[in-house]
This record gives C-alpha cells, sequence and structure tokens, in this order.
C-alpha cells in the first residue's frame, strides 16, 4: 500500500467515517459543524431502509426502539464488508446470529426468522445455476427424478415459515422443514413446507441421484414405515412438487 | 419515438418492467451501477439481459471509493472487470469520495479533504485501478455539505487529480450547482477552471434545499431552470459532444416526466453542438 496519505489526512477522513457509523463525533478540522449530521442521517437513512426492506417480518415484530438499537448496534459496531448493498443484510443476520444480545431472549426465534427472510433474497437474486437435463416424461420409480438446482432447505426449530412471528410461542419449538427455490420462468421465489420424511427424500434424490424405488426402500427402514403407504403419500407429494416447478421432470 | 441522441437516463427497477413494456421513455442509453447488477441471476438478470440488448449500457460505481485511506478491494475490482467486458461497457465512473473507511462500508458518499497528499494518494490509486481494468476512468465531482481538514480549493483539487491521474471527469452539473450554493462559490468560474477537455461524462438531477443555506443532493425532484441554465452554460463551453444523463433516484414519476426532462436537455445539446459543429 502506498503512503502518500498522511496520518492527519486519514485521521479526518477516520473520524467522519466513525460519526456516520456510530454517531459520536470527535473534533475534525474545518467542519461545519451545523450541517455535518446530514453525512450521518443520509448513511444511517441507507442502512435502515435496507434492513427494513429485506427483513420486514422481524422489523413488524420488533418495537421501534428494539429495532433501532439493534440496527444501531449493528452498523456501529460491524464493519460491513459487501460491496453491494443488497448483500449487507446477509451480515446482519450473521451478526446477530453470532452475538449473544438480549434481543434473542426475548425472541428466541429471531435468528431463524432473519434467516429465512434473508434466504429469500438470496434465492431471489442468486447467479443462476446451469439446469440439468430433463425430460418432461417418465415413470416416477424407475427413473432418475431431477430437481431444480436453483433452491435451499432450511431446518428450523421455529415455524417462522408458518406464523406470524408475534404468535410463535414456545410450545412451537418442533423440528421444521421449509424448501426454498425460484421459478425458473417468473423468477418467483416459493415457499413449502416439508415433513421430515419429504425434506430426507428430496436430499436424497438430489445428492444420490437414484431411482426413486432404491429410495423408498431405504425410507422403509429408516423411517419404519411400509413402502405401500410411502409410495401412496410420495407419488402424490412429487406430483404436486412438479406443478410447482421444482420437479422438473427425469433424467435423460 | 426517435431515441434521444446524446442523453441517458439511470435504469432503476423501480421502473423497468413499464420501460420495456412501453414507449414513452426513449433514452439514448442506460446507465447501471455494476453493484447492483453484477453476480446475479433470475429476474433481475434476465431483464438486465433484455435492456442491455436494446441500449448502449454505460456505469457508474458506488464502492470503489477510490478516496479512502486503505488498499484497493483488488478481488471486487477483478469482479467489475468482468461485467464491464461481459456488457461491453464502454464508460466506468466514480465518485471522488469515499463510501469506506477502515474497510467498513458506508454505502453513502463522504467527502475527501482537499489536501495535497490527498491528491497524490487518490490519482495513484486512480493510475491503478485503469491500469488494472484496461481503460481510462471517468470520476465525477461530488455534491458535499461540508469540508473537511481543506488546505485547497475544490476545483483545484479536483484539476490536480485529473492531471496527475490522466483519467477523464464525469460533471456533474447539478452538484456543481449545490455546491456552489452551498459553499457560496460562483458556479460559472467553477467549471471554467475546470479541466473540460477531460469531461468524458455530463450528469443532470434534481436536488432539495433543505434549510435557507443548504441544498442536499437527492436525485428525488425534476432538474430546476437554474441548473438547465448552468448545463447550457457547460456545454457551449466543451470542444465534444458527450453523453449526458439524467439521474432520478427517489420519487420516481410517470416516465412521460422523464422524457420531458430528456427532451429538454436534448434541444439543449443540439443546440449548443449544432453551433459548435457549425463555427469547426
Amino acid at each position: 500500500m502506498n503512503t502518500y496519505l498522511h496520518n492527519y489526512t486519514h485521521t479526518q477522513q477516520g473520524r467522519l467515517a466513525n460519526y456516520c457509523r456510530t454517531g459520536e463525533l470527535i473534533s475534525i478540522d474545518g467542519l461545519t459543524e451545523n450541517r455535518v449530521h446530514y453525512y450521518r442521517d443520509l448513511v444511517y437513512n441507507v442502512v435502515d431502509d435496507t434492513l427494513q426492506s429485506a427483513f420486514p417480518l422481524t422489523f413488524d415484530l420488533l418495537s421501534e426502539d428494539e429495532w433501532n438499537e439493534i440496527v444501531h448496534y449493528f452498523f456501529s459496531t460491524h464493519k460491513c464488508r459487501s460491496n453491494s448493498i443488497w448483500k449487507m443484510p446477509h451480515e446482519f443476520y450473521l451478526f446477530v446470529d453470532g452475538n449473544d444480545l438480549d434481543i434473542k431472549k426475548k425472541y428466541n426465534f429471531i435468528e431463524e426468522l432473519l434467516l429465512f427472510e434473508w434466504t429469500e433474497i438470496e434465492i431471489y437474486m442468486m447467479p443462476d445455476v446451469q439446469y440439468p437435463e430433463f425430460k418432461s416424461n417418465g415413470g416416477w420409480l424407475s427413473e432418475i427424478i431431477t430437481v431444480n438446482p436453483e433452491h435451499k432447505i432450511l431446518q428450523l426449530s421455529w415455524p417462522v415459515h408458518l406464523k406470524n412471528p408475534g404468535n410463535i410461542t414456545v410450545d412451537n419449538k418442533n423440528e421444521y422443514y421449509v424448501l426454498i427455490f425460484r421459478e425458473k420462468e417468473s423468477g418467483k421465489v416459493q415457499f413449502i413446507n416439508l415433513s421430515v420424511y419429504f425434506a430426507w427424500l428430496i436430499e436424497k434424490i438430489e445428492i444420490e441421484k437414484k431411482p426413486l424405488v432404491k429410495i423408498l426402500k431405504e425410507a422403509e427402514s429408516l423411517f419404519g414405515i411400509e413402502a405401500k403407504k410411502l409410495f401412496e403419500n410420495t407419488i402424490p407429494f412429487l406430483e404436486e412438487l412438479n406443478s410447482k416447478q421444482f420437479i422438473l421432470g427425469f433424467r435423460k | 419515438m426517435e431515441r434521444n441522441k446524446h442523453v441517458g437516463i439511470g435504469f432503476r427497477k423501480d421502473f423497468a418492467e413499464e420501460f420495456l413494456e412501453g414507449k414513452d421513455l426513449t433514452p439514448a442509453f442506460l446507465e447501471v451501477a455494476p453493484e447492483n447488477w453484477m453476480e446475479i441471476g433470475g429476474y433481475w438478470k434476465k431483464v438486465f439481459n433484455k435492456v442491455a440488448e436494446q441500449y448502449p449500457i454505460y456505469s457508474h460505481g458506488l464502492s470503489l471509493s477510490i478516496g479512502s485511506p486503505e488498499e484497493l478491494d483488488w478481488n471486487f475490482l477483478k469482479r467489475v472487470k468482468s461485467f464491464l467486458q461481459e456488457y461491453k461497457i464502454k464508460i466506468y465512473s466514480e465518485h471522488l469520495s469515499y463510501s469506506k473507511c477502515d474497510n467498513a462500508h458506508l454505502y453513502d458518499l463522504l467527502p475527501i479533504p482537499f489536501r495535497w497528499d490527498a491528491v497524490k494518494h487518490i490519482s495513484e490509486r486512480i493510475k491503478s485501478v485503469q491500469e488494472f481494468l484496461e481503460r481510462k476512468i471517468a470520476i465525477e465531482i461530488v455534491s458535499y455539505y461540508t469540508p473537511v481538514a481543506a488546505e485547497m480549493s475544490e476545483v483545484e483539487f479536483i484539476s490536480s487529480i485529473v492531471k496527475e491521474a490522466d483519467c477523464n471527469l464525469l460533471l456533474d452539473v447539478n452538484n456543481v450547482y449545490v455546491n456552489a450554493f452551498n459553499h457560496q462559490y460562483d458556479a460559472k468560474d467553477f467549471i471554467e477552471n475546470l479541466p473540460l477537455a477531460k469531461v468524458e461524462y455530463i450528469h443532470m438531477a434534481g436536488h432539495e434545499q433543505v434549510a435557507q443555506d443548504l441544498i442536499i443532493d437527492t436525485h428525488g425532484e425534476p432538474i430546476i431552470d437554474p441548473v438547465y441554465d448552468l448545463f447550457d452554460f457547460t456545454v457551449r463551453k466543451l470542444s465534444n459532444t458527450v453523453p449526458v444523463l439524467l439521474e432520478r433516484d427517489f420519487n420516481i414519476p410517470e416516465l412521460k416526466e422523464l422524457q420531458y426532462e430528456l427532451n429538454r436537455l436534448e434541444n439543449i445539446c443540439k443546440k449548443a453542438w449544432h453551433y459548435e459543429h457549425i463555427l469547426a
């Protein structure tokens, strides 16, 4: 790194930047003091607006004071690394997830709510993934099913995808799965609540690329459900996923 | 409707669909911030590909932070370079400001101290960027609301950097108007003292007066008449025609209103540059 910039200049710049992040002003030479707050306001509003847009459910859940406190704490103590501002909310989620915050005691599902809201953005914006070659028609049991590669399955302990966050109680703690994927043509993001069996099944289909008949045999022993019953439940579900453009068809 | 020849518009998601479906807005080109459009997929990637097939794309960066004290973000620049190449983008411009300090992004533009060491520091950074991108960049005169530890005038600061870095200038006429108002200098004198031969690109926008003595550069209002007048003055001073951009980032009106602004700018350009052409 070159050393042309003097420490003095660096210090003045750093003080202004620090003021914009924290709201705490340390003397800056030559400043028009009654105007400097515009910089703090502009910077903070951009960050606050971006987070409100990214996390509308969380914003609605928290009181105004709680929201302002967490946003201020995040922006004043965390150094945002994302060049693209739309990626910055991911850092906010990681910040909440990785820090011991009082708000997590009051809302013990807040990390999962933030993760759920961020994942919608992530899937909506993610770079295009090469689709596998597939044919539309085939046999569910004997052929290898192909799925939309632009997806994620979240494993959650709270039903943040099913209930208004304000109505979630400790009694709701359980094991939940949600499939989040992007429709190819419209680019819209869809959410589907999954049972543990269907979450397992989708991962098997995607990763192991085995025909369903083999996966069902494995499921029979793993879940202790007879194959015939599994088959009766599974095919309608796969047909539904096919109609929703998550299951594309069958490997060519 | 025939497309404008010189005047483009900043492409916004807010009006993307209406723009693509209708014919109310016919800019000469579109400008985008690479940070908002690179490394994305899905719906907006399709939209971007569609507009890039139909219009020349210019780019105006947000987060290079050429005025930062710390090292340049080479990984980011590599990704920008790839984006510029993929879409054959002719102009890459950035702000003469800093939006990152001590490795923390701020997502807005802070004023650099007008100091000689900053001139040297920033010029070297611009040279490095130009070498890496294998093209000249245009740096934009930004609006500012307070000086910081200044030891030289704004015009001297800008001119020195343009000369030392051998880069181009993005002349934001509205920003000059805003700065002249906020810091009480003569906008025309200021423009006449800039290295006008280096102007590669012009920006125009609206602003908001928030106090008796202060204007904020909001890009959320129509351009006002005195800024059109300053624009007329400016384009007559240029020896070459350059692309002109209308920036409208907030409070987006009907597209016909934006087209009216584009037409008004285009007419000023035509009159000024036609006259120059005859003289030449």
